[in-house]
């Protein structure tokens, strides 16, 4: 106990001299100031002249106002010829260091979707402290508009746009969403196509106020919706996809619970809810390649446009009319959906994919063919809950 | 020096320890070459060590070590030289894991380039466990097993949500020249059957252990044919764009969006075990030399340090050039892989069969 005691005070220092090592080695004494770090929450890309326009928009702590939750941000802007070019002016404009760890949202203008995105994407998949689980979005305009824009709902324009692509929102039907991951994987893949959600933004105006156009810049609060979808081909959007065919895509991957679309009874609309989706595109060789696109959804009605009586409303079953109507207006949204992916030259629905997985050789012979020459057939079940 | 290692250690050593240097940068580096193939020069590279792993536990029988072995059939002289050969061999196969473990240190627990001094640490622990002899290691095995299976099925588990693996489809589309670079590529990353020989006479020989030791062996290849399996059903085409593997494929489960990045901690788990296994090999070099030279004192103590030494000086050097060593390590210098990890194994167990 007595030589325990003796060289105690020596194995603290040793303890102590570890600790202190230990925090050394591992960065602790030089973690980078959070005062000269800018975290980016969102990157907005728009092409110019002379090559790329980056928005940056950047948390900043808000220590004024307790009483306010959500994040504070600013926008900075820089130009260059490449998107590390911009991040580095950001820097150098800031003196800030830019960190991508926290971008969860990545939005492109307008006319940056013209050419190959994947020109400027790729400084994010190289980038080893960039997450690519990020969110990609494309917007009416330019990516600069909307990043600098008021929202209407939250204090930054990017976390009310990231609200757009909630799991909630997605299992609606209405939104169609996808990861950087995602979107690299379809343009790296056999079929080089994709789809991201195309973001718009209509100022709030509030009930019996009029739109005034004269209202300055930064009084104008922003509401945002991405209902519809871009479509991509070799990286360059091809066409755009209307809620319609959006809702329809949607139900094709299985995606949509407690979604709602409208059909009618009669004369009359009535809306109705999805509760099962099962739905698939299948490709098969008979004389010929043929894709079958298959929708099997169970609905309960859920909204008249009309008053009904407490039996209609407290009733389960769905009339066959109106599942009837259901299954005509889901098969031409797929319809329409088909002949936009065709004639815009995407193969949204992987059919090359699934070819290269299931044949080297009749994928050889068809995939310049494909999905145009595929002979399409649908099927369009709609079940009431009862 | 009376301490032997038991079967059981052995056992978690080859099902549990041997594995886990493969899934940092094997994965992507596979499927750069053999893409959704990647699987099959796995599998190739796996069956021959399976095989002189095999041939090493047969040789076990005699219960002498590597360096006695074959100094009673070709004399002393030829069995230092090739003791000698073989801890070259082995100190040389420790670079990879070694610049992998720092690559994946300074890219995965950080989130910028952190200075190259943050990593030197690892040289003190390497130092440590380099000047410490081989049988120690058999209790470290035990602690280290549980800890490979927990991450290892953390990781397994919370990326099952992400994958696609009809990705791995169709079977042979990176053709004979695809495959034939993954299993060139590959050998790099295999060299358990070497190191095995330089635990000979350190463990009992045990009926069954032959097979049994080649089933363990086999048993942690099942693990990372899976791992490999899942980590292309996560990325698909850009696989070969995807280092540090087992960091990258748990973080898209559905769960982290509210817990956190709580994969780290399967991600840690692995790492702890990584940073054994990589220096694993010099020190199996260090106790070749140390039996083929009669045990002298200090012998292993210098050795251990100089080691230590040398690869904190080759990881300065060498920390802009990682791609290139690699290149170098897989391409002009491949064939030293399957010379000291399967045909010496094979020679081995023909000269303990003759002996």
């Amino acid at each position: 106990m007595k030589k325990f005691l003796k060289t105690l005070p020596s194995k603290l220092w040793i303890l102590l001299f570890a600790a202190v090592i230990f925090t050394f080695f591992s960065n602790d004494f030089g973690l980078v100031d959070i005062q000269k770090t800018a975290i980016i929450l969102a990157a907005g890309i728009d092409r110019t002249e002379q090559g790329f326009s980056v928005t940056a928009q950047i948390a900043v702590p808000d220590s004024s106002d307790r009483t306010k939750g959500g994040t504070s941000s600013v926008n900075i802007e820089a130009e260059g010829a490449t998107v590390s070019d911009c991040i580095s002016r950001i820097y150098s404009k800031t003196g800030w260091v830019p960190k991508l760890v926290f971008c969860n949202l990545i939005v492109m203008g307008e006319e940056a979707v013209k050419e190959d995105v994947v020109s400027y994407l790729n400084y994010f998949l190289r980038n080893e402290y960039m997450p690519d689980s990020c969110l990609l979005a494309v917007c009416a305009g330019t990516a600069h508009e909307l990043l600098v824009s008021e929202s209407a709902i939250d204090d930054s324009s990017s976390i009310a746009v990231t609200k757009l692509f909630s799991e909630e929102a997605k299992k609606s039907g209405k939104v169609l969403v996808t990861s950087l991951k995602d979107f690299a994987i379809g343009y790296y893949g056999v079929s080089e196509s994709g789809y991201l959600p195309f973001v718009r933004m209509t100022e709030q105006v509030h009930a019996g106020e009029k739109k005034d156009e004269t209202r300055p810049e930064e009084e104008r609060r922003m509401i945002y919706s991405a209902e519809e979808t871009a479509i991509f081909s070799h990286g360059r959007m091809v066409a755009l996809l209307p809620r319609e065919q959006t809702l329809a895509f949607s139900m094709l991957q299985g995606n949509v619970f407690a979604g709602t679309f409208n059909a009618r009874d009669g004369d009359e609309p009535v809306t109705l809810s999805v509760l099962t989706n099962d739905g698939g595109v299948k490709l098969s060789f008979s004389r010929g390649p043929r894709v079958e696109f298959s929708l099997d959804l169970r609905v309960r009605l859920c909204c008249r446009g009309l008053a009904a009586s407490m039996d209609d409303i407290a009733g389960d079953e769905v009339k066959g009319e109106i599942l009837a109507s259901a299954e005509e207006i889901l098969s031409g949204y797929v319809r329409d959906l088909y002949e936009t992916a065709t004639e815009s030259g995407c193969d949204l629905f992987h059919l090359r994919r699934d070819l290269y997985r299931s044949s080297l050789s009749r994928y050889a012979e068809w995939k310049e063919a494909l999905p145009a020459a595929a002979v399409p057939s649908y099927r369009v079940r709609v079940h009431s809950t009862k | 020096m009376n301490e032997k290692i038991s079967s059981r250690q052995l056992y978690f050593f080859l099902a549990c320890v041997a594995p886990v240097g493969k899934l940092v940068f094997l994965p992507t580096e596979l499927a750069k070459y053999a893409k959704n193939d990647l699987l099959l020069p796995l599998l190739v590279q796996f069956a021959l060590q399976a095989a002189a792993v095999f041939c090493v536990l047969l040789a076990a029988r005699r219960e002498q070590s590597f360096y006695d072995l074959v100094a009673d059939m070709g004399g002393a002289f030829t069995a230092k030289v090739l003791s000698v050969l073989l801890a070259l061999f082995l100190a040389f196969a420790t670079l990879l894991p070694i610049l992998e473990q720092k690559t994946f240190v300074q890219s995965v627990f950080y989130d910028t380039l952190p200075s190259i001094l943050s990593f030197a640490p690892y040289f003190l622990f390497a130092a440590y466990v380099l000047t410490h002899p081989l049988p120690a290691l058999g209790r470290i095995w035990d602690v280290l097993a549980p800890i490979f299976l927990v991450g290892m099925a953390g990781i397994l588990i919370l990326s099952f949500g992400a994958c696609d693996f009809g990705a791995l489809l169709p079977v042979g589309a990176a053709g004979a020249k695809g495959f034939g670079r993954g299993v060139m590529l590959a050998s790099s990353w295999f060299f358990d059957a070497a190191v095995l020989l330089s635990l000979l006479g350190k463990f009992r020989y045990r009926r069954g252990m032959a097979w049994k030791g080649t089933l363990a062996y086999v048993a942690g290849g099942a693990i990372v044919l899976l791992f490999f399996a899942v980590f292309y059903a996560v990325f698909a085409e850009t696989a070969m764009n995807q280092l540090f593997a087992f960091a990258k494929t748990s973080k898209y489960f559905a769960g982290i969006t509210v817990l956190g990045r709580i994969d780290y901690l399967f991600i840690f788990a692995l790492a702890i075990v990584m940073a054994y296994a990589s220096v694993l090999p010099a020190q199996a070099g260090v106790s070749l030399l140390s039996d083929a030279f009669s045990h002298p004192k200090y012998l292993s103590l210098i050795l251990g340090i100089s080691l230590a030494v040398l690869y904190f000086i080759l990881s300065l050097l060498l920390d802009y050039r990682f791609g290139q060593a690699v290149n170098l390590i897989n391409g002009p210098l491949f064939w030293l892989f399957p010379l000291f990890s399967v045909l010496l194994p094979a020679a081995t167990a023909l000269v303990g069969r003759k002996a």
